[in-house]
């Protein structure tokens, strides 16, 4: 109410360039007002450690006592640790078969949700619920149970004869769970994709239809390309989120990373050499490779967007 | 399934002490504010306070931190309000947990300054006092806390270049628990108690094959390795000084591979899945039928069981005729260097091992009290169990054949690598000999590495 009363009383007594001039600027002054909470949060929560992070990781610094300036070393020390490449072996493994599969699941349903199914809204609800509780300790506690030697899985599979594993317990399998774990979380891609396909035109349909064109060859001819923008973005944001993979690796293998860092991901390896082996220093520099790392791999899907990424308006947005 | 049970059970119940401990202090402190609220509680808290001496207007507050079992928990907390009403001005925040990621979080609150006033430590105490975090307790001692009565060994084990830093809250052993039930079950006869590792290999396939669903016996894994060197002569590390070789690693593997593939121990997917927590263990849940422990653990074991499970010593060395097994601090209760009111963390140390009360409370499940007042009283109103604890501590401080070893520095790490080492010939990934190499290299390098600075 106030600024509209602001707002007549000013309109008369400015030129038009003035008034706008003005108006921009209180409308800066609101934006970063309603801003505030979370840059506060941003410099302080966010900013403020990475800086310092970036100082640790130059650092031998064991938590208790004042960090030491080492240089380079921690980054030297990387290199040559096995166990290091062990947790980078197994972060992009568990990449580059969790983001395909999980994006793949997440069409597909989006696609047969997209059909007019009756009762669309029950099924999108069940589908996503799972991308809200996966994260969490609870379910990371049931998986174990789940895969785990008494678990239901194996009596399931038992009742169909075949002898279980003690799925989680075992270096072979161990990861397996987890990506199941993570392709189950399907759902937030889902919404985004079952959104980008109400976008498609249905002209472009009922003309393919006109021409006799096959189901499936539409999909590939109309629907995945129409889709890709969406696919683009659903890609970069579920890598940049596997790739930081902890708390159902953390949970499942009691913080151990095993059977034998089978399921030791870069964050827990990170997490057990700063609070578990006090070297705070080291871990710092293992989150800034992660960083950099990240950066590349996304600067390069950008990179390639071009070649397979079709923007309707030609990319103009 | 059970786990998440335990876990919305601790929740709720830390919830319920953490409110219930706050209405306390706002009765306590209620003399002292003028709010309103605390008018409206009445006379009678006002004639408490006003009882209470002149020096204790503040309600102090400290927070103890201790890893555990059920069990365990229902004792301290007991032992905590009795605390309290001892000394109305102290108020305890209890922070408390099981095993896993115990000192993950200690180590994170010492970095963010916030670490709990009392503290428990295990064998790892050395890490954190060469960190130089753990209050040295010698300017109280004869003042807030009496060290007359209690052992010397198990002062020596909390004593580091010359200071005491720690109160052992308990002497214990390693032992090995064996399920009668089971035993009775198959119609093995149960061995004698100066059985060999000789007769350990015979009776586990038997075990196993009585059994549906249970093997013989976990693997003793680390604390289980410490006692072999014991049994011949030797020690994991002492003053600097490794005290075994690779092949001794390399036997005791591949005594534990020679007995999974006669059928005796556990498979590895069963024993990878294994909990220090007593409730969860494998010779609890029923997937096996003899496990190594702590004497201490005894109780809780048994109470988290119908079977009926009793104590037994080590299986000796034949050749060397050795058992192996010394009497050991349990854990510590020492205080934080940074905290504010370092009195009152030693005199909440010493009522908890000296306090012929509290000790009642808290019984074995820390190990047999260090002060032997205390002990000659416990031993006069133990029940069963804690019987048979007292007498297999006598049993090893009589026959006791081997010094006691502390924990190599490093304890974290070196404890994820012998881990890692089992699991890499249970999954057939390293050959025995390859494996125990890596780990004596291995471990050379952590230990350089932990003494350095």
């Amino acid at each position: 109410m106030e600024t509209s009363t602001v707002k007549q009383k000013s309109v008369p007594n400015l030129r038009p360039n003035q008034y706008k001039k003005t108006q921009t600027r209180k409308n800066y002054i609101i934006a970063y007002i309603f801003l505030l909470p979370w840059l506060i949060g941003f410099f302080s929560l966010v900013l403020g450690p990475m800086v310092s992070s970036l100082y640790l990781s130059f650092t031998k610094f064991d938590l208790l006592n004042p960090p030491e300036w080492i240089g380079l070393a921690n980054y030297q020390d990387m290199f040559s640790d096995d166990k290091y490449w062990a947790s980078v072996k197994v972060t992009l493994q568990f990449v580059f078969i969790a983001v395909p599969t999980q994006l793949i699941a997440a069409l597909l349903v989006a696609v047969l949700l997209n059909k007019g199914i009756k009762g669309v809204g029950i099924y999108r609800t069940v589908y996503y619920l799972p991308s809200l509780l996966g994260g969490s300790v609870a379910i990371a506690l049931l998986w174990k149970n789940l895969f785990g030697i008494d678990g239901i899985i194996n009596q399931v599979l038992g009742f169909f004869g075949i002898a279980g594993q003690g799925w989680v317990s075992h270096p072979d399998y161990a990861l397996g769970t987890i990506i199941i774990l993570a392709t189950w979380q399907f759902g937030a891609s889902m919404v985004i994709f079952l959104a980008g396909l109400k976008q498609i035109p249905s002209e472009l349909y009922e003309a393919a239809a006109v021409d006799g064109s096959s189901k499936v060859n539409t999909f590939f001819k109309i629907t995945l390309p129409l889709l890709s923008p969406v696919i683009f973005f659903n890609l970069v944001i579920e890598l940049i989120k596997s790739i930081q993979v902890f708390t159902s690796a953390y949970i499942i293998s009691e913080g151990t990373g095993g059977p034998i860092n089978s399921t030791l991901f870069y964050t827990l390896y990170l997490y057990q050499r700063g609070f578990s082996y006090f070297e705070m220093g080291f871990a710092s520099a293992m989150a800034w490779v992660l960083v950099f790392v990240l950066g590349v791999m996304t600067i390069m899907i950008f990179l390639s967007s071009k070649f397979w990424v079709h923007y309707e308006d030609g990319g103009k947005l | 399934m059970k786990k998440i049970f335990y876990i919305c059970l601790l929740a709720i119940m830390s919830f319920l002490i953490v409110s219930g401990c706050s209405s306390n202090s706002s009765g306590d402190g209620g003399n002292e504010s003028k709010d309103s609220a605390s008018e409206s509680l009445g006379d009678s808290s006002q004639d408490e306070s006003s009882e209470q001496s002149e020096e204790s207007d503040d309600v102090i507050e400290l927070r103890v931190a201790w890893w555990g079992g059920q069990e365990r928990h229902d004792r301290t907390l007991k032992v905590i309000d009795l605390f309290e009403e001892k000394y109305p001005n102290i108020k305890i925040v209890a922070e408390y947990s099981g095993f896993d990621g115990y000192f993950d979080k200690l180590t994170t609150q010492f970095a963010a300054g916030n670490a709990p006033d009392v503290i428990q430590y295990g064998g790892n105490l050395n890490d954190y006092v060469l960190k130089d975090v753990v209050l040295p307790l010698d300017e109280f001692v004869g003042n807030q806390i009496d060290i007359s009565k209690h052992s010397e060994s198990m002062l020596d084990a909390a004593t580091f270049d010359g200071k005491l830093y720690g109160l052992t809250l308990g002497t214990t052993a390693w032992g090995v628990l064996v399920n009668k039930t089971a035993f009775d079950k198959t119609g093995v006869s149960l061995p004698s108690k100066d059985w060999t590792w000789e007769d350990f290999r015979d009776l586990t396939p038997k075990l196993s094959e009585g059994l549906d669903g249970t093997y013989g016996t976990a693997d003793f894994e680390e604390d289980g390795f410490g006692v072999f060197l014991a049994q011949r002569d030797k020690f994991s590390y002492l003053d600097g000084e490794i005290g075994f070789e690779a092949t001794d690693v390399a036997d005791w593997f591949q005594l534990w591979k020679d007995l999974r593939e006669s059928g005796g121990a556990a498979v590895p997917e069963i024993q990878v899945s294994a909990s220090q927590t007593p409730e969860q263990s494998l010779i609890v849940q029923g997937d096996v039928a003899i496990e190594s422990v702590a004497s201490n653990q005894y109780g809780a074991y048994s109470n988290a069981t119908k079977d009926e499970f009793l104590l037994y010593p080590y299986p000796y060395d034949s050749e060397t005729g050795k058992n192996g097994v010394s009497l050991r601090p349990s854990q510590f209760f020492a205080g934080n260097k940074m905290t504010e009111h370092p009195e009152e963390v030693a005199k909440f140390i010493d009522f908890f091992v000296n306090d012929l009360e509290a000790t009642e409370i808290l019984g074995n499940d820390r190990g047999a009290p260090v002060n032997s007042d205390v002990r000659v009283n416990l031993i006069d109103k133990a029940d069963e169990i804690d019987q048979a604890i007292f007498e297999y501590i006598d049993l090893v401080s009589e026959t006791s054949d081997a010094p006691y070893i502390p924990n190599y520095p490093g304890y974290n790490e070196n404890t994820q690598l012998f881990k890692e080492t089992a699991e890499k010939i249970y999954f057939d990934q390293s050959s025995v000999e390859d494996a125990a190499n890596n780990y004596y290299d291995k471990l050379i390098d952590n230990i350089k590495k932990y003494t350095e600075e």
